[in-house]
């Protein structure tokens, strides 16, 4: 199900005023909430709603067992058992077929599997990690399974996330929400804000520059090859903050709150602030489960830039079972290194507005092998941007310009200005609010093209 | 801060007041699901809907905001099947319009030329399948000029209520100009339900002799009337797939596609990519080996193709034109 449909609509007009019908029973609260999140699952394949099942069942019962044992070793066989179950799913149904035929090609042997990717799996995986090894390590108390159930399952996030922690969504779970104060209007500015974002600015890129030029470099000049570098930057922000605010702003409506995702990250003035800015809730789960433990930058210059180029590049794969997302990762990890070993910092403003712009190049020239299916159309991407120029280019179009503008600017409005928004929206009569929101859906709807295209997170 | 009741208030409100102003849109949407209980329900909801909206002219917003950015029949529902040559279709012209054709009964036949210079003029049309055989046909190059790809998702000849085709299929000649037009349809046609019947007319389930004859009309109209235009038409078959139900769907459309090149043998192809896609035993494959490499041949849904598949379909275009044009560069 995906939420800018008719079909979510449906659901949510449902499930919203049920959830709060509820809240004051938790246990059926509980109940309600797994069963419509599963619906929610189910409706792209049924089947793989027992997988997410037997992730959870798993999963409780390895936390409870750890959190019970008092030996150090049995917790920690019992952590590396719950991790190495949660990797070997992931492991299985999103990298078999990628190893199996990079096997196959050195050792030209067949033994490939074919095995379909459930959406999500990554997400809610790599939630269940943090739950299983946060327990491990003291931080946390298990809930009870149904609590548990909620967390893993919630339907706002279980898709392409946030990937939020245990220590956020379940003392949220510990008592019922007060119906009495819900932030509607920080709400519906999230839900109309990335429904704009993901139906006019993400689609209209794809569909009028970005698809066309990334699969068919040759055929196209350098100045729209470059526009749809640009694009595609400007497409995948949009996508997926697009995604993440509609699900912030339904946890919102529903009394929950979720960590925030994306904080301006085309403004960062260094990579290491890019990746603070950007896909926040990974990144963090990147450094606290994976560049942590491997030892951080507590072991010296070499083992931290070790530790960052590893954190990348599983970073990168983490993303897409293709090589082309490990050299994008790479490529990240090498920025950092070269960015710490350099040391430098801008502090003046002219040295930051430098800083945003080498950084926004850097990302861009990435995002070409993050984007394009092979290194052959990557590698075509980066000579075409140097070999055709004063060609035609009758895919820049004003339309497709004015979209990038616009998914650059939104990184610079200020805080005060939404604030601002938010308080004006929220001194409107109930009527006038939801005239204001109904205006928005439907011109959204009118200038997004024909048809619901696929959030790009989906796929990872 | 809020109460939550005053949130599902403004939430319900707001779709109630945004159905009405999308009226139009959602009877559309309604109309072009497949058929079955959720097109039923959906029907039943927006008529009333559409009806009242319209007598309060709320529509009237958002069809201003379309014609104002150049999609003003965005929300019109054409259900007819459009052909200008009598049924059954008859003979091609002696003459062809444009460009240099095949000549059917030519006792030497001499094929026509084409260079970069010169190129081959090709539109790709079609639903979601046609998209990467066509932009791997863009990435040919040479004597292959892709004048066009249109794409359009979960669209074909039976539905043209969702996208009428047949229109689109007599205005783009005149654009576009082709020589030769690549059609990839039937993946969103092989289901029981088809609109713009011809009045008293009934059909039965797919593979039912009336469902295919009217398909099989349709098809062949649709040929007929490109070669009528002197336009050479490469019919892209249904591949083999990873989904149980289209395995046994999408033979019946390729073997009606079959037969309508069969009926237009000078003038059309048809690209057999289940055979193309299919493993050594006849089977889906996920992967194939291509100059020795295994690539990957589908989208995770067992159906859609990838790059490396596109090439593969868009070498075999290319073969199978090379009987008809010479392709130099």
């Amino acid at each position: 199900m995906l939420f800018p449909t008719v079909t979510f609509a449906v659901f949510f007009m449902v499930v919203l005023p049920t959830s709060w019908a509820l809240m004051s029973r938790p246990r059926l609260w509980r109940i309600f909430i797994v069963a419509a999140s599963y619906v929610f699952y189910g409706w792209w394949d049924w089947r793989f709603v027992f997988l997410l099942a037997a992730s959870t069942v798993v999963n409780h019962v390895v936390a409870v067992a750890i959190y019970r044992s008092t030996a150090t070793r049995s917790r920690k066989a019992l952590c590396a058992l719950g991790v190495a179950f949660d990797l070997g799913l992931l492991g299985y149904f999103k990298y078999t077929d990628f190893f199996l035929s990079s096997f196959d090609n050195i050792f030209g042997t067949s033994w490939l599997a074919n095995v379909t990717l459930p959406v999500g799996v990554s997400f809610y995986t790599f939630m269940a990690i943090s739950y299983v090894v946060d327990t491990y390590r003291g931080e946390l108390v298990p809930a009870s399974f149904s609590r548990f159930a909620v967390f893993q399952a919630f339907f706002p996030h279980l898709v392409a996330g946030p990937i939020v922690r245990a220590s956020e969504l379940l003392p949220q779970l510990e008592e019922p929400r007060s119906p009495r104060r819900v932030d509607t209007s920080r709400a519906f500015f999230l839900i109309v804000s990335g429904l704009f974002l993901k139906v006019v600015i993400a689609n209209h890129l794809s569909t009028h520059i970005v698809d066309n030029v990334f699969e068919a470099p040759k055929q196209h000049s350098s100045l729209e090859v470059l526009v749809a570098v640009y694009g595609y930057a400007v497409q995948i922000f949009a996508d997926f903050c697009g995604y993440t605010n509609i699900a912030i702003g339904i946890a919102l409506l529903l009394g929950f709150e979720f960590p925030q995702n994306f904080a301006s990250p085309y403004a960062a003035v260094t990579l290491q602030d890019f990746w603070r800015r950007w896909h926040m809730t990974l990144s963090r789960w990147l450094r606290d489960y994976l560049y942590i433990p491997l030892g951080g930058n507590r072991k010296g210059r070499i083992f931290t830039y070790r530790n960052l180029l590893l954190t990348m590049l599983l970073g990168g794969l983490w993303h897409g079972a293709a090589w082309t997302f490990v050299v994008w990762g790479g490529l990240h990890g090498i920025g950092l290194a070269i960015e710490r070993a350099l040391g430098w910092r801008p502090h003046t403003r002219a040295q930051q507005w430098l800083g945003r712009v080498i950084t926004f190049h850097i990302v861009c020239f990435a995002w070409i092998f993050f984007r394009a299916d092979s290194f052959t159309l990557a590698w075509q991407m980066i000579e075409r941007l140097f070999t055709a120029w004063g060609r035609s280019s009758p895919l820049v179009t004003t339309s497709v310009v004015l979209a990038i503008l616009v998914g650059v600017l939104v990184q610079y409005i200020r805080p005060p200005v939404l604030s601002g928004l938010l308080a004006g929206f929220q001194r409107l009569s109930l009527v006038a609010q939801a005239a204001c929101v109904a205006v928005a859906l439907t011109v959204i709807n009118a200038l997004g093209p024909v048809g619901v295209a696929p959030f790009i997170y989906f796929r990872f | 801060m809020l109460p939550a009741y005053r949130g599902i208030l403004v939430l319900f409100l707001a779709l109630v007041l945004a159905a009405l102003l999308e009226a139009d849109g959602l009877r559309k949407q309604a109309t072009t699901q497949p058929a079955g209980v959720q097109r039923d329900v959906a029907m039943a909801v927006t008529k009333p809907l559409d009806s009242f909206s319209r007598a309060l002219h709320l529509t009237t917003p958002r069809h201003d905001l379309l014609v104002a950015i150049g999609r003003g029949n965005e929300d019109e529902i054409d259900t007819q099947v459009h052909f200008t040559l009598p049924p059954p279709a008859g003979p091609l012209p002696n003459k062809i319009a444009t460009g240099p054709k095949p000549k059917e009964h030519a006792a030497k036949p001499t094929k026509p030329l084409y260079t970069p210079a010169h190129p081959l003029r090709v539109w790709v049309a079609g639903d979601s399948l046609a998209e990467v055989p066509g932009e791997a046909l863009q990435r040919v190059g040479g004597a292959i000029d892709v004048v066009g790809v249109e794409s359009r998702l979960s669209t074909g000849l039976a539905r043209p209520d969702l996208y009428n085709w047949f229109v689109r299929l007599a205005q783009a000649p005149q654009q576009l100009h082709p020589t030769v037009a690549v059609l990839s349809f039937g993946a969103d046609d092989a289901h029981n339900y088809m609109t713009g019947v011809p009045a008293g007319k009934t059909i039965g389930p797919l593979g039912s002799s009336s469902w295919d004859a009217e398909y099989e009309r349709r098809a062949n109209g649709v040929t007929a009337e490109l070669n009528a235009k002197g336009i050479y038409v490469v019919w892209l078959g249904l591949p083999n797939t990873d989904h149980h139900g289209f395995r046994e769907s999408f033979p019946v459309v390729n073997g009606i596609l079959e037969d309508v090149v069969a009926k237009h043998k000078a003038m059309s192809t048809f690209v057999d990519t289940w055979k193309l896609l299919s493993d050594k035993h006849g089977h889906y494959a996920s992967y194939l080996r291509v100059n020795g490499q295994l690539e990957l041949m589908r989208l995770s849904d067992g159906t859609h193709y990838t790059a490396a598949a596109g090439d593969l379909i868009a070498q075999q275009i290319l073969k199978q034109l090379s009987t008809v044009y010479r392709l130099e560069g």
